[in-house]
């Protein structure tokens, strides 16, 4: 079975800002992670995604994650300091 | 009989505000045993809010020592704490044996990793105040194998988080971790050389987020002591600053997350 790229935004928590990706449904939830965090220069941190209330695990395949066509994904830090 | 009141006296006990709380058990909250891992920003607020909410038994794990960096985010550190280079773990522990109703703080100075695995099973409960993943991953499983409830938080300039973990069942911390946290927690390991950290996360703690996060610790803490897991956060609470906006997320069980997996 064939599967087709499809597009999803993401938002950034931080700033409102969102940014669309194209995606397949074999790429994993760790990919949106870095993807996203390298286009906002946020490669020196740590964060979760989120859809709707549920944090998504990142070793997850977005089409196990039920992560959708026109989906908004959010990038959320988690902070590491105390 | 009538029962007689006279003014003022609502004033004489210490507690009479807390006393007021239908939900709250006062008496559990003075029996309880709390393992407190961290004693740094949000180390300093979640003790003060612990001592003064009448929690007496408390234990700090830190190993590091004041610097005058953290006068500025830290109530019970001095000046002379910083010159002097006192361990922050017994600097805390004066502290808050100085606000305490009948004080018995502990300090161990350490590493939690050189603890012994006791302090996790005769605590009522732990509370993470730490800033590194490394040590949060250890403590969240020394604390989940033990059966015991961790409540972790972790801030950054105006972010903040805290996880709620109730073992035996649910997420742990370690749950919601991905590849940014391995990536962020080797970096670390690989920046530390004996007892120096060359890594700093980008933005230090701020104290207006810090005092906020430390209160939803210290109330989640009140609510399991007093048998009101009801009234808990499910497992997630996230916090924006600048904006004032706080959500409660859900971390899902990971099924491959090594904690569950011993
Ligand atoms: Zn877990």
């Amino acid at each position: 079975m064939v599967l087709l790229p499809f597009r999803i935004k993401v938002k950034n928590a931080e700033t409102g800002a969102t940014v669309e990706m194209e995606l397949e449904q074999n790429n994993t939830v760790d990919e949106v992670i870095e993807s996203a965090a390298t286009f906002w220069n946020k490669e020196m941190g740590t964060y979760v995604v989120r859809k709707g209330k549920k944090v998504l695990r990142g070793t997850q395949a977005l089409s196990d994650a039920g992560v959708r066509e026109d989906d908004m994904l959010e990038l959320v830090p988690d902070p590491e300091g105390g | 009989m009538e029962e007689i009141i006279r003014p003022a006296e609502v004033d004489v006990d210490r507690f009479d505000r807390p006393r007021r709380v239908g939900w709250l058990d006062l008496d559990a909250v003075f029996r309880a045993k709390l393992l407190m891992v961290g004693a740094g920003a949000l180390g300093n607020e979640v003790g003060k809010n612990l001592v003064l909410s009448g929690f007496r038994d408390i234990t700090i794990v830190d190993m590091d020592r004041v610097a005058m960096s953290n006068l500025s985010r830290c109530m019970f550190f001095e000046k002379g704490d910083a010159e002097g280079s006192i361990l922050k773990a017994e600097a805390l522990r004066d502290g808050m044996n100085s606000l305490a109703d009948k004080g018995a703080v502990k300090a161990v100075a350490c590493s939690i990793e050189e603890c012994s695995t006791d302090l996790f099973e005769k605590s009522t409960a732990v509370l993470g105040c730490l800033d590194n993943i490394i040590a949060r991953m250890y403590t969240n499983a020394q604390s989940y194998h033990a059966g015991k409830p961790y409540i972790d938080g972790g801030m950054e300039g105006f972010a903040g988080r805290v996880m709620i973990v109730r073992p035996p069942g649910g997420a742990c911390l370690q749950c919601g971790m991905n590849r940014s946290h391995a990536k962020m927690a080797n970096l670390r390991f690989s920046c530390t050389g004996s007892e120096t950290t060359l890594y700093e996360p980008r933005l230090a703690s701020e104290i207006t987020t810090t005092s906020l996060l430390a209160s939803v610790m210290v109330r989640e803490i009140i609510k399991h002591v007093s048998g009101r897991n009801d009234l808990m956060l499910s497992n997630a609470f996230f916090y924006d600053g600048r904006t004032n906006r706080a959500e409660e997320f859900e971390v899902p069980l990971n099924p491959e997350c090594p904690v569950h997996l011993q």
